[in-house]
């Protein structure tokens, strides 16, 4: 069983997330929130989403778990003006989900979840040095090193304290540095690691810019960024793998 | 029932039989890599081991595998989104340190000789710019090397895969039977070898359908089993093409064919041109041309009787279009019975590769004409409602495949229940997401679709008399298949309710069919038919569930 009324802007943050990475996705409806994880075709970049029952104008679920086309479920979505509510009900005679917003209403046809690629479970990842930026500094720095590469190199300046997102390109160069105070916060520790930007363009675009992203960096290992969303009550945790350094 | 290939599929190189020198280098490759960085192409016959090869290398490497098949849209944007994003990047769970792979992984691109046409838009191009950048392995699987681009080739390191003997085949067959408990006479072995000639995996398949349901294998379960209908076209082909002496004679032969006149008019319209020459051919097109307008006539009107017209033209027309007898040995060609220019054939081709975990041109060859003939005009019904659901298909996706009229109710109740089975899938996996409190009303529905099926049943019955005996046969075959398919429902709790309403949508049917009686000739056949279906259809399913199950284990376990 699963009824829940939530505003389009909850419902579109939260499936724009994962629609960065793949296409259909599982939803968990447990009890007290709603949960999607997915890893994406490539085996590079992974999403955890949870969305807590406070989030919603209401909810009510007991468990279970649905497969949706999440390209459809977005469409649906953008219907709805950002303050309109999104009415969602699972049908359990037709097993279809229910959309209804403002008087426009829609049956979604589900996915069978065994079908859907298996949620990953998280590695257990202890990442030496932890960044504060805001979403606007890393959409800054992406959108600066997108202009010169195809990569993005992430690192923390221990002695200098400071966090530095730069690119390379065959050209140019892009440096951009964030000083401790221009952070909420940053805890260094050794931390170099190469990025493929068409994964990060495509998570800073869910990012909201003024989220505060808690940014987890290693030496030459994933990179994790958590941020929240619906005023504290949706919670994203992006994980992407290190493109291989060229010898 | 888990597809032999599937289960025994090879999870370690020196597991691979044949081959041993490619096999050699595929390790040598792979060992070496970190030094040249070279991607390698593994090219060869169908079903020698080339994708098990690039599998089981993963598996020794501990790598991870992406695989690109031949069934995902390959345009220049769909290789850079899978495979390129793979191959620039380390894993995840390697990359974690979840497992020593260092975040490596295998990039298998399925099929590299066939990406071009419409759906590989601007592929070749994004493929050789992969293998040239890539920094992770890169695997290439082609059956023709020279159908790659040159640029292709020169970026590539050649691993060339033989047919494996007769002789490699034997001891992998001997080693399925002991492990599966089944004992055999050796020379059933040998000739399950020698008609697969070459074919690891063919024979694999083959001995799985003579033996899987058995616990002893003799020569003659073989030799029955034996795919006869080839072995009589070829003498067909010769008689109407070469030794007839008059068409009487060729027409006499049409009869004793097991192919459809669909089949044997592409047969000849493929082969005569070898055979002929000038005017005679001209002639014989002539006739052709009528066949197939009579063809087009049966598939409009959905009457069968006009088929002998068809035979009438394609056997004693051709023959009689000769200028007397002729001599020699022809190579005949294989028609292509599904041109690959339909937007409706490609559509159901890639559905069914996709599911199955095979590439287009495996489902196009080896499986859609299987399931063509297993539902061939809707019969049995039950068949064609879980090929429907399984692979997704709408009313003109299902009338391709079973030649039915795209209109008849037969079909697009076919579709409505296999919607409703691809429904009842969602709700099984859905780990209770669906629960009803009081569960009447899940069987109110249940019960209200046998009904309408049922009806849909009735009504085209009533309406054609030939269609009617078939819907008896239907019913029968139905239930039969039901049980040893026993598929739709891999596991969990749904599982009584799904068989409940096929059940009784089976009863209703039965119901309807009123004079069972008079069709047991055409039940037998049909009967045949069902045996056959249960088990490629089962084969199918296994296969998938397995694939699936793999591919999500691996990913999955690699990320722990």
């Amino acid at each position: 069983m699963f009824t829940a009324i939530v505003s389009a802007s909850t419902l579109r943050d939260a499936l724009d997330s994962v629609s960065v990475l793949v296409d259909e996705c599982k939803i968990r409806l447990n009890e007290d929130e709603l949960v999607i994880r997915a890893v994406d075709p490539a085996n590079v970049g992974m999403v955890d989403l949870t969305l807590e029952a406070a989030a919603f104008e209401s909810y009510e679920a007991d468990g279970g778990v649905i497969g949706v086309n999440l390209g459809r479920l977005e469409d649906i979505a953008s219907m709805a003006d950002s303050g309109d509510l999104i009415d969602l009900r699972l049908d359990e005679e037709t097993r279809k989900l229910h959309i209804q917003i403002d008087g426009l209403s829609y049956t979604l046809a589900l996915i069978d979840p065994d079908s859907i690629r298996e949620e990953p479970d998280i590695p257990e990842l202890d990442l030496p040095a932890e960044i504060v930026p805001e979403g606007a500094q890393i959409d800054r720095g992406i959108t600066a090193a997108d202009m010169v590469s195809d990569y993005i190199r992430l690192r923390v300046d221990e002695d200098e304290e400071t966090f530095v997102i730069e690119a390379e390109g065959d050209t140019d160069d892009v440096d951009f540095v964030l000083e401790r105070e221009d952070l909420i916060d940053l805890s260094a520790g050794p931390a170099d690691s190469l990025f493929s930007l068409d994964y990060l363009k495509d998570m800073n675009k869910a990012i909201p810019n003024d989220a505060e992203v808690r940014v987890e960096l290693g030496d030459d290992f994933p990179v994790k960024m958590h941020y929240d969303f619906a005023e504290g009550l949706g919670h994203v945790t992006f994980m992407l793998a290190p493109r291989i350094q060229s010898n | 029932m888990t597809d032999w290939t599937e289960k025994y599929r090879p999870s370690s190189l020196s597991e691979l039989r044949g081959n041993d020198s490619a096999v050699d280098d595929v390790r040598e490759w792979a060992r070496t890599w970190d030094d040249h960085g070279e991607a390698a192409v593994l090219h060869g016959s169908p079903g020698i081991g080339k994708t098990s090869a690039a599998h089981a290398l993963a598996a020794d490497m501990g790598w991870e595998t992406v695989e690109l098949n031949a069934s995902d849209q390959r345009t220049a944007d769909d290789i850079e989104r899978y495979a390129g994003r793979a191959a620039d990047n380390a894993t995840l769970g390697g990359s974690a340190g979840a497992d020593d792979s260092g975040g490596r992984q295998l990039v298998i691109v399925d099929e590299a000789d066939n990406i071009h046409g419409n759906y590989d838009r601007g592929g070749t191009r994004a493929v050789t710019e992969l293998v040239k950048r890539a920094r992770q392995p890169v695997v290439l699987i082609a059956n023709d090397y020279y159908e790659m681009s040159r640029g292709l080739r020169n970026a590539t390191r050649e691993i060339e895969f033989r047919d494996v003997s007769k002789r490699s085949i034997i001891p992998v067959l001997r080693d399925l039977c002991r492990k599966e408990g089944i004992e055999f006479e050796s020379e059933a072995l040998e000739r399950i070898a020698e008609q697969n000639d070459g074919d690891l995996r063919g024979a694999v398949n083959d001995l799985q359908a003579v033996a899987g349901e058995r616990d002893s294998l003799a020569l003659e379960d073989v030799v029955t089993s034996d795919r006869d209908t080839t072995v009589d076209l070829f003498p067909f082909l010769d008689l109407v093409l070469k030794e007839a002496e008059n068409p009487e004679e060729a027409l006499q032969a049409s009869y004793d064919t097991e192919e459809t006149p669909d089949d044997l008019t592409a047969w000849i319209a493929e082969n005569v041109p070898k055979v002929y020459d000038g005017a005679e051919l001209a002639r014989a097109y002539d006739h052709l041309a009528d066949a197939d307008r009579w063809l087009g006539v049966v598939r409009a009107t959905q009457d069968y009787s006009y088929w002998r017209y068809a035979g009438d033209n394609l056997a004693a027309g051709v023959a009689g279009a000769r200028d007397g007898t002729k001599g020699g040995w022809t190579r005949y060609n294989r028609p292509d019975f599904y041109h690959s220019s339909s937007k409706t054939a490609t559509h159901v081709v890639r559905q069914i590769a996709r599911h199955e975990g095979t590439s287009m041109a495996t489902a196009r060859r080896e499986i859609l004409p299987f399931l063509a003939s297993i539902t061939r005009l809707c019969k049995p019904r039950e068949l064609t409602v879980q090929m429907a659901a399984a692979y997704d298909l709408d009313t003109d996706h299902v009338s391709f495949v079973t030649g039915s009229g795209e209109t008849t109710n037969k079909v697009a109740s076919i579709v409505e229940d296999a919607q409703e089975r691809r429904a009842e899938l969602v709700e099984e996996h859905a780990a209770g997401a669906f629960a009803t409190p009081t569960g009447d009303a899940a069987n109110g529905a249940a019960s209200d679709d046998g009904g309408d099926a049922g009806g849909a049943a009735g009504a085209v019955s009533g309406g054609d008399s030939g269609e009617g005996d078939s819907e008896d046969d239907e019913a029968d075959d139905g239930t039969m298949s039901l049980d040893a398919l026993g598929t739709g429902s891999p596991n969990g709790s749904g599982r009584d309710a799904t068989e409940g309403s096929a059940e009784r949508t089976d009863g209703d049917e039965g119901d309807i069919g009123t004079d069972g009686d008079d069709t047991t000739g055409s039940g037998g056949d049909t009967g045949i038919d069902g045996d056959d279906t249960a088990g490629s259809g089962g084969d199918t399913d296994g296969d998938d569930t397995d694939a699936d199950g793999d591919d999500d284990q691996s990913g999955l376990s690699d990320f722990v």
